[in-house]
């Protein structure tokens, strides 16, 4: 017979099984990443061969979906240009939350050697970013770096609450 | 100290002067050391007036009124055999001689000759255009129009093709800021957000800078992870680049690296 | 604009037409078979198109009008971005063109490298083009097989430039370096295995249904139309003209070496592929007597890379960190920039999509007045204008393959 009565719902409840929850969901999305196809110019090149052969994305459970409904990881690979920018603004809606951005390249991050006229001077005018992918264009490897940095940063979030509302530049 | 003279505008005028300095030229010959180009340019003198013809690097260039251009293009497809129209547009020269040069590089196959036809004309004034005789004019023409704004006559499809349909401006002519203009710079907030959202979305940042490392709330960097939210100063604090957190995963195997294998076989 | 409501909910890619049963739907420019960014707006009678129009411009980073801002080196890295799927052969149009213009000869080893670099990058723009085209029609064994094969060319140009996807490999007047020692072997270890490769792929597809119900008779160009548009390339010889400008107007050693320009009459998807596929055989052929010729220079001593005119181009290392004059002249070339003479070049080569030409106008000055470049991929994409109206919707797949168009250098 017990005796004293743990008032599960009360006690601010399951504080052990809660963690657990936590981490089993975050787990699971860590390691599903499933990224939308968002190759715009070069560095989509390197996407694609990241998700080739040689360097074969799915081992991280990365698998490229055609859809924005399907997917949970919008990467950006290439230039984004204005004319296309309120695409992307579009697809970033469509994808349901929980939702990242990785932004590979330097002109997705900040608009790189094209300062011109036509380039939206990095995506995160437009959607807010996670992760920023340096290079010109990045290797397949840093690419698979970084989806295990954003991995890493999926498990530090709390799982059961909504995700805060991100940042614009 | 040295003046400052300012060097954004440098298509106007070198920041530099050189006075000794005399730019030479490309060779010119004159067409009659080429048999076959002297036959196309005669073929183009029996009907239409050639204000210049020379050769340079080893292409026939032809000068003629822009009004003839059909008439050239004409001859020059049914009579000489160039049957490809491989590149056409425009030249900016409105600040010198206040006209556009318009180009139409043509290809022959049979006789394995390239040639260019040019032509002068006035800001407002349009060309005919090429879409009968040439596909391929269709597509040159219109991006001529987008980056120009050169009109052209009886074209079937006069619209923009590079920029969208409601861009300002002609992105090619010398006056167009490299960087944009105004509406350029905004486009993309006006046509997602709205005008109202200039304010808070704020000017194109072209810095670096922008990228504030003590704020904690919207950045991380690499290698020197805080928590949310937390302050610090310059002394940062180092944390270890790992793949993986402290005390590892759950589920997830941890790498261990002396376990792993390099590979140096290509084959493999 | 239509009212949506619960039983007519808004479909804002679709719009229907009851009267004469017209629709209209948007294809891209997000779509993952559209090989980058192009938008199609397609007229539909049932499953066929009566009415295509391309709408391009979604990648257009201003090329051109950074070109007349630039000094002609400071512009060689933006060509790599045009055709990204083979960088050198941009690098290479440009260098060409410029050198023309200002009249330059380069020295024999320089050439042998060059010819080197843009052939290996054909076949990688090639293999490239197999496996996103097999990938579009369904066939995925292709696909990584393919990625397979790029890979090891990647690792060649790597060892070379150091990078793998925008090489900047090629520079005005020559090349910046030999060839690394072990390139030469890694080249041939890879063209002696190639030919399995190749054969492994038809073995997967030319005997399959699926591709040639898919490719055959579809997408079919009749040669007028192919001259009319202006296509070069592949898809021009499919087309039954015999036109490849390595033979027709043979640019640095061209005319020395043998190789045969495949051509087909049929015009269609098919004879597309199979002359991506034999033109992978003759590329290796040529690489194997550029490998040949190299070994003639290293035989002869000629161990020159870079022209010698000191008025445009810079010294070579050695000498600008050992003598005073050639620093100074190199200080003038990299803050000033070189001034060809006044005058306009029009000079095409052949890239592995077409016709690639780079017009050039100059004043004199460190900067092009005008600099225009003619891309192949930009008259593929508007042949589809005239090409899809009469096909099925799943053809428009298999034709933009086929197009091998990249938007780099669709839009510049
Ligand atoms: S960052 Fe470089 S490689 Fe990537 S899209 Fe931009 S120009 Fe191309």
């Amino acid at each position: 017979m017990a005796q004293h009565q743990v008032n599960y719902t009360q006690d601010g409840g399951l504080p052990v099984a809660l963690t657990s929850v936590d981490k089993v969901i975050n787990w699971g999305r860590s390691n599903s990443l499933w990224a939308m196809t968002y190759g715009l110019a070069c560095c989509g090149i390197e996407m694609m061969a990241s998700g080739a052969s040689r360097y074969d994305f799915d081992r991280f459970g990365t698998i490229f979906r055609a859809s924005p409904r399907q997917s949970d990881l919008m990467i950006v690979a290439g230039t984004l240009t204005k004319k296309h920018a309120e695409f992307i603004k579009r697809l970033y809606d469509q994808m349901a939350e929980p939702r990242w951005v990785i932004s590979m390249g330097s002109c997705a991050n900040t608009g790189g050697m094209f300062n011109t006229y036509a380039t939206v001077q990095g995506v995160d005018r437009i959607i807010p970013v996670d992760l920023y992918l340096p290079g010109c264009a990045p290797r397949p490897e840093t690419l698979q770096y970084a989806v295990m940095m954003l991995q890493k940063k999926i498990r530090a979030e709390k799982a059961g609450r909504a995700q805060r509302p991100k940042r614009l530049v | 100290m040295r003046k400052y003279v300012p060097k954004d505008d440098v298509q106007k005028k070198a920041y530099y002067t050189d006075r000794f300095w005399v730019a030479p030229q490309v060779a010119k010959s004159p067409v009659e050391t080429d048999a076959v180009f002297a036959a196309d340019l005669e073929a183009i003198k029996a009907k239409c007036e050639v204000l210049d013809a020379y050769i340079q690097v080893d292409q026939l260039v032809v000068l003629i009124n822009p009004n003839d251009n059909f008439t050239v293009a004409q001859i020059l497809k049914e009579e000489c055999g160039y049957n490809q129209l491989s590149e056409c547009s425009a030249i900016d020269w409105l600040a010198k001689q206040k006209q556009f040069e318009v180009f139409y590089q043509f290809l022959s196959m049979s006789k394995r000759k390239r040639m260019r036809v040019k032509c002068f004309i006035d800001k407002e004034q349009a060309v005919e255009s090429l879409n009968p005789l040439y596909r391929s004019a269709d597509w040159a023409e219109r991006e001529m129009y987008d980056m120009f704004g050169v009109k052209v006559n009886n074209h079937p499809y006069m619209k923009r093709i590079l920029m969208p349909d409601d861009w300002v401006g002609h992105p090619l002519l010398k006056t167009y800021p490299l960087q944009g203009d105004e509406a350029a710079s905004w486009y993309e907030v006006d046509r997602i957000y709205g005008k109202e959202a200039r304010d808070i979305i704020g000017p194109e940042n072209r810095e670096s800078a922008v990228v504030d490392r003590y704020d904690t709330e919207r950045f991380g960097r690499l290698g020197h992870e805080v928590a949310r939210g937390s302050e610090f100063d310059e002394n940062q604090p180092v944390t270890p680049l790992a793949y993986q957190e402290e005390g590892g995963v759950f589920i997830v195997k941890k790498f261990q690296e002396d376990g792993a294998v390099t590979i140096t076989d290509r084959k493999r | 604009m239509q009212q949506p409501n619960r039983l007519r909910p808004f479909f804002e890619n679709i719009s229907f037409d009851r009267k004469d049963n017209e629709m209209v739907i948007n294809f891209g420019p997000q779509h993952p078979s559209a090989h980058g960014q192009l938008r199609l707006i397609l007229h539909l009678q049932q499953e066929q198109i009566t009415k295509a129009h391309p709408d391009i411009g979604y990648l257009h980073r201003g090329m051109e009008k950074m070109a007349e801002n630039m000094i002609y080196n400071e512009f060689m890295p933006t060509t790599d971005r045009m055709d990204y799927i083979a960088s050198s052969s941009n690098n290479y149009g440009f260098a060409l063109a410029v050198e023309k213009l200002i009249g330059l000869q380069v020295p024999r080893r320089a050439k042998v490298i060059r010819m080197m670099l843009l052939e290996i990058n054909r076949l990688m723009s090639h293999l490239f083009w197999l496996a996103t085209t097999a990938l579009d029609i369904g066939a995925m064994t292709v696909f990584l097989y393919a990625f397979r094969e790029r890979e090891y060319l990647m690792d060649i140009i790597e060892d070379y430039c150091g990078a793998r996807l925008t090489h900047s490999s090629i520079r005005i007047g020559g090349v910046p370096l030999d060839i690394p020692d072990n390139f030469i072997h890694d080249l041939k270890a890879f063209l002696d295995k190639f030919p399995q490769d190749l054969k492994d792929y038809e073995d997967l597809l030319d005997s399959n249904r699926i591709w040639k119900m898919r490719m055959e008779n579809v997408g079919v160009i009749s040669k007028e139309m192919a001259q009319s548009w202006g296509c070069s390339g592949v898809m021009l010889r499919a087309s039954g003209v015999n036109w490849d400008i390595r033979k027709e107007e043979p640019y640095e050693l061209y005319d020395e070496i043998e190789f045969d320009v495949p051509v087909s009459e049929k015009g269609d998807n098919y004879a597309r592929y199979k002359l991506y596929m034999a033109e992978m055989r003759e590329t290796s052929k040529i690489l194997y007597q550029t490998i040949k010729m190299y070994e003639g220079t290293v035989k002869e001593n000629q161990t020159e890379l870079m022209a010698h005119a000191p008025q445009y181009i810079s010294a070579p290392k050695i000498d600008i960190m050992t003598q005073n004059y050639s620093l100074m002249q190199h200080f003038v070339l990299v803050t000033q920039g070189m001034r060809p003479p006044v005058g306009e070049v029009y000079i095409a080569t052949e890239s592995p999509k077409g016709e690639l030409g780079f017009y050039i106008n100059s004043q004199g000055g460190p900067y092009p007045y005008r600099l225009k470049v003619r891309a192949p991929s930009f008259w593929h994409t508007g042949i589809l204008t005239d090409l899809l109206p009469g096909s099925m919707i799943p053809d428009v797949v298999s034709i933009i393959g086929t197009t091998n168009i990249v938007f780099g250098e669709v839009d510049r």
